[in-house]
């Protein structure tokens, strides 16, 4: 056997590892119980799953969710320029492609962290900030712009805002962790973290495939998305005008909704359920029996009364022309618990979107000026951020940018 | 450090070989040295005119006989030698290594901060992060070759400079 590469030993490591967990069921090797190859591999599946890093489009948007995420939002220092960027961004490159091969990058301070790729994917964005400040105003595209203000904000400049956003997400949070840290560390000399938001979804294996999980209301969410790989999908989410950079991209829009679950949970499932107008135990539609039954916004029950009644969420945030969709991305988060017993928790609720103006922002104020569900869900962040287009094999990115 | 990574790896062949392929996808090649991982180091020695620095990769040795790097060239530096680092009175420090630096046939050699490494210095400009630098390794029993490095930052390896006497 010849093998010389530090990814070999460690993938012998994790194998290793892998043997001693399944140790009572295999053989005895040299006086140790050690599983079988067949064993080790169905032990260490859902690491060794690996999403592609190149194509037309940047992974960890049309990509099932994966089980942790990190948002982190970084500002450029004030002698960052463009050239600067450039060279932030070949770093970043190089730091992805290995990382999601679940390598360790160059000159890792913590390679024994790389354990594995663990559908690692790292999406990077840019915010509106971001162009003023590199005199880049000409690039900016017309549909990347802050939002305007609503009446159920409750915005915090901890969870707001920024100049280059960095999405990481993986099947594993201490695989997350290692990559976090290390794009965090390969991008200080450009530019210092403004905030990280850390969520979660489903475990692997948990809920059937598509993008949809528990969020903390009970609820199903992610219901009624464009499915992959459709033109549905691509018209909605995916940009092809505008500034190079930006085709091929799409733009994010990143809310941070907390969730007060004291009061909510006051509710019956009734109530809960008439307050969304969906079914809390499978997210089927009122008056419907299947997740996926279309919304019947019309239907009235024997007393004559809507179904779905005026105040449900899901009439409210229903698109009145067909171009009011997006594509949700949802994760949950949850920091603590306080001394009352109030958890801190909520949605890292995403749109993807070709433009919010015509997408995500009519549905916003519709649900701005009457929404029932804003009683027990405040947005507390919010930012808006310009996903570049994917990169090609020996290229950099957003390299048509800087 | 390479040689415990093969050690490691022939333990777990006992158990299994389906894991044991070369999964570097860099090892198909015979009768040749490959470089992987080249990197330069960016510290506070060489962001400045005249500072100096370190160039880091895996240097695996596919041909049928030694092959030693005595040494290198780079446009951006007056002088590159090859180093290694020792315990001198109580401290690391590190010196140009006499002989260069032996890659056996067959084996590996890893340089890395606080171990066997080139030395860039003399720097004509400052090396920044993201910075690609190119640099010629001369080799004894092999041709020179020509890359180009990433520059970035490590926190590994706090030797310190010890020019010969």
């Amino acid at each position: 056997m010849t093998n010389f590469t530090r990814r070999g030993f460690l993938a012998g490591a994790s194998a290793s590892a892998g043997a001693l967990v399944g140790a009572s069921a295999g053989a005895l090797i040299a006086g140790q119980q050690v599983a079988s190859a067949a064993e080790v591999a169905a032990q260490t599946a859902v690491l060794k799953r690996s999403e592609k890093f190149h194509g037309s489009h940047q992974n960890g948007i049309e990509l099932e969710l994966q089980t942790f995420t990190n948002f982190v939002s970084l500002e450029i220092h004030a002698d960052t320029d463009r050239s600067a960027m450039q060279r932030w961004m070949k770093l970043l490159t190089d730091d992805i492609e290995r990382l999601t091969a679940g390598e360790p990058i160059l000159a890792d301070a913590q390679p024994q962290l790389a354990l594995g790729p663990a559908r690692l994917t790292v999406t990077v964005g840019f915010g509106p900030s971001l162009f003023k400040k590199l005199g880049l105003e000409a690039q900016q595209p017309e549909s990347l712009s802050e939002l305007p203000a609503f009446k159920v904000d409750a915005l915090r400049e901890e969870f707001s805002g920024g100049d280059v956003l960095l999405h990481v997400s993986a099947d594993d949070p201490i695989v997350l962790s290692h990559a976090v840290r290390s794009l965090i560390s390969d991008s200080l000399a450009f530019a210092s973290v403004r905030w990280t938001q850390q969520g979660f979804s489903n475990a692997q294996g948990v809920v059937p495939s598509g993008v949809r999980q528990r969020n903390l209301m009970g609820q199903v969410d992610g219901t009624d998305n464009p499915q992959f790989g459709t033109d549905d999908f691509k018209n909605l989410v995916w940009i092809d005008e505008g500034p190079e950079w930006i085709r091929g991209g799409t733009i994010l829009v990143l809310r941070r909704i907390a969730m007060q679950l004291n009061t909510w949970d006051k509710l019956g499932r009734t109530d809960k359920e008439q307050v969304i107008g969906r079914r809390l135990d499978n997210g089927a539609p009122l008056g419907q029996k299947n997740e996926t039954d279309p919304l019947d916004l019309n239907a009235v029950d024997e007393r004559g009364l809507k179904v779905i009644p005026n105040f449900a969420h899901v009439r409210r945030a229903s698109p009145t022309n067909p171009k009011e969709r997006f594509f949700r991305r949802p994760f949950n988060y949850e920091v603590g618990t306080a001394a009352d017993g109030t958890p801190d928790v909520g949605l890292l609720w995403t749109a993807y979107q070709k433009n919010p103006a015509e997408q995500y922002i009519p549905v916003q104020k519709r649900l701005d000026d009457f929404d029932l569900l804003s009683k027990w869900t405040s947005p507390i962040g919010s930012s808006v951020w310009g996903i570049a287009h994917g990169v090609k094999k020996g290229n950099v990115l957003a390299d048509d940018l800087f | 450090m390479i040689k415990k990574a093969l050690v490691a790896l022939s333990a777990f062949t006992l158990i299994s070989t389906t894991l044991s392929g070369c999964a570097g996808g860099s090892v198909d090649g015979h009768d040749e040295l490959h470089f992987s991982d080249g990197w330069v180091r960016v510290s506070e020695f060489s962001d400045h005119v005249d500072g100096m620095t370190g160039a880091f990769a895996t240097i695996e040795n596919h041909t049928d006989h030694d092959v030693t790097l005595v040494g290198g060239s780079a446009e951006i530096a007056k002088m590159v030698e090859v180093h290694e680092v020792v315990m001198m009175d109580g401290e690391m420090k590190m010196q140009a290594k006499d002989g260069g630096i032996l890659i056996k046939a067959g084996e590996s050699v890893t340089l890395e901060p606080g171990g066997l490494h080139v030395m860039l210095m003399g720097l004509k400009e400052a090396i920044l992060e993201g910075d690609e630098v190119t640099l010629t390794l001369d080799f004894d029993g092999y041709d020179d070759q020509t890359f180009t490095w990433p520059a970035k930052a490590s926190l590994s390896g706090d030797e310190k400079y010890e020019p010969k006497k």
